[in-house]
């Protein structure tokens, strides 16, 4: 592991009374090598630190901390959002607040800039990543997963000596059991002409986990029927994923918010809700239909 | 490794394990007990301070990332015992209650101010968006606010 700068702590040295862990350490890393090979040298005992929002609160879930940990937040690449005209790529450890201001001008991305700039709250977004988002299994209400997964979104997992470019559907998969030492670095999104919107439905009207989230992309035919439609649902089952047989009920007809909604309830029964102490698992089932319509509406005034 | 720190203008250091919180070290190193450690999950905003300028929640801030930062607390707001304009507004609308809350919402509304001088009521219920009063006197500490910015 690099030497410069590493927070380790002699455990004499240690005041002992706020952690009854042995004490780790933390390395900031400067570039996306030396990032690399910091975990690559961590193996198992190490962990990737973006935003922290979720290691931070690893005491509360019960979950010890890893013994090590390297800090992505100062990586220049990881920090960067490249927009192109046929594809906008977005470093994994930009920021919620950071992702949000740098799509406001870009309407098609309405559904990721929505997800990016009303999640949790004002001082989470400013620390917040994306890839922290889309990387931490644990975390089923991410607002930007859904929102990415009807963007079509790919993204680019890096390890020392190694690269790849997956869909974002397989890296849910694989993510559970990513190895140590992989590294997700980028999220590329094609450019389209698609109307897009985010529907999440928070218990309070902000500040809060969603209990469901629509995220919406739909492109229409010159007679204004729907040509193409990606939809996926966020918060609802522990994994957020594409909703299948909704898109192929509404493609080839002009898209009806009320109507989508009538077509949703009828498929709503494929979810299986996840209960929470904050919610049972109906609730984020049954909310489904009534945020289809508002996705709807959402887009068509886009 | 010793993280250093600028906390209120003073340098100052901690031996605290990497990932200690920062509000930890504020409070059990420091004495600074201004921020509090109420939710630890970053939803109620007790433990809100300025690092580097940004209002930052210091339960989810590891203190070595703190390095080299300027932190500052609700107890280095106010120069000289002089109340900033914001301290001064909501103690003129008695809209302090039990006190849990409030370094965070006097923190939280010190950038707004900072950011945006002529803040709206919309702008200052977004911005205390993630500050939770457990009183419920959001109401008086949203018209101190309004009061502030009339005032400047």
């Amino acid at each position: 592991m690099p030497t410069d700068p590493i927070f380790r702590v002699d455990p004499s040295e240690n005041s002992g009374a706020m952690n009854t862990q042995p004490p780790g350490s933390i390395y900031v890393a400067r570039s996306l090598p030396a990032a690399l090979d910091a975990l690559n040298e961590c193996g198992s005992a190490g962990a990737p630190f973006a935003g922290g929002t979720w290691i931070m609160r690893s005491p509360i879930r019960h979950e010890p901390h890893k013994p090590h940990y390297v800090a992505i937040g100062k990586i220049p690449e990881l920090t960067a959002i490249r927009i192109d005209a046929d594809v906008v790529e977005i470093g994994a450890a930009v920021t919620h607040a950071a992702l949000a201001s740098a799509l406001t001008e870009l309407s098609e991305f309405d559904v990721l800039a929505t997800a990016a700039g009303r999640s949790a709250n004002p001082a989470i977004r400013t620390i917040a990543t994306i890839g922290g988002n889309l990387s931490t299994s644990g975390f089923a209400a991410a607002d930007c997963v859904p929102a990415l997964l009807c963007l079509d979104a790919e993204v680019e997992i890096s390890s020392r000596g190694d690269q790849e470019r997956i869909s974002l559907e397989r890296f849910l998969k694989i993510r559970p059991t990513l190895e140590p030492g992989r590294l997700l670095t980028r999220i590329i999104l094609p450019r389209s002409d698609c109307k897009t919107a985010h529907a999440r439905l928070p218990l309070r009207k902000a500040g809060d986990y969603p209990a469901a989230i629509v995220s919406l992309a739909v492109s229409f035919d010159a007679a204004s029927r729907v040509q193409a439609v990606r939809v996926a649902v966020g918060s609802v089952e522990p994994v957020a994923r594409r909703w299948e047989r909704l898109e192929a009920a509404l493609v080839g007809r002009p898209l009806d918010p009320a109507q989508a909604a009538e077509v949703a309830a009828e498929l709503v029964d494929e979810f299986t809700g996840r209960d929470s102490v904050e919610l049972p698992a109906w609730y984020r089932v049954s909310v489904l239909p009534s945020l289809v319509r508002r996705a709807a509406v959402a887009a068509l005034d886009s | 490794m010793v993280t250093s720190l600028t906390v209120n203008g003073d340098r100052l250091s901690s031996a605290a394990d990497p990932i200690t919180p920062l509000v930890d070290v504020l409070r059990e190193e420091f004495h600074l007990t201004g921020a509090k450690p109420v939710c630890r999950e970053g939803f109620c905003g007790a433990c809100m301070v300025l690092a580097d300028g940004a209002p930052t929640l210091s339960c989810l801030m590891p203190a070595a990332l703190a390095h080299d930062c300027n932190i500052r607390t609700v107890e280095g707001l106010a120069l000289d015992g002089t109340l900033t304009p914001i301290q001064a507004a909501l103690e003129a609308c008695d809209a302090v209650q039990c006190g849990m809350c409030f370094p965070g919402m006097v923190v939280t509304l010190t950038h707004l101010l900072t950011i945006k001088p002529g803040a709206t009521r919309d702008d200052i219920r977004a911005a205390l968006t993630g500050n939770i009063c457990r009183c419920t006197g959001y109401e008086r500490i949203v018209e101190a606010a309004l009061l502030a910015v009339a005032v400047k």
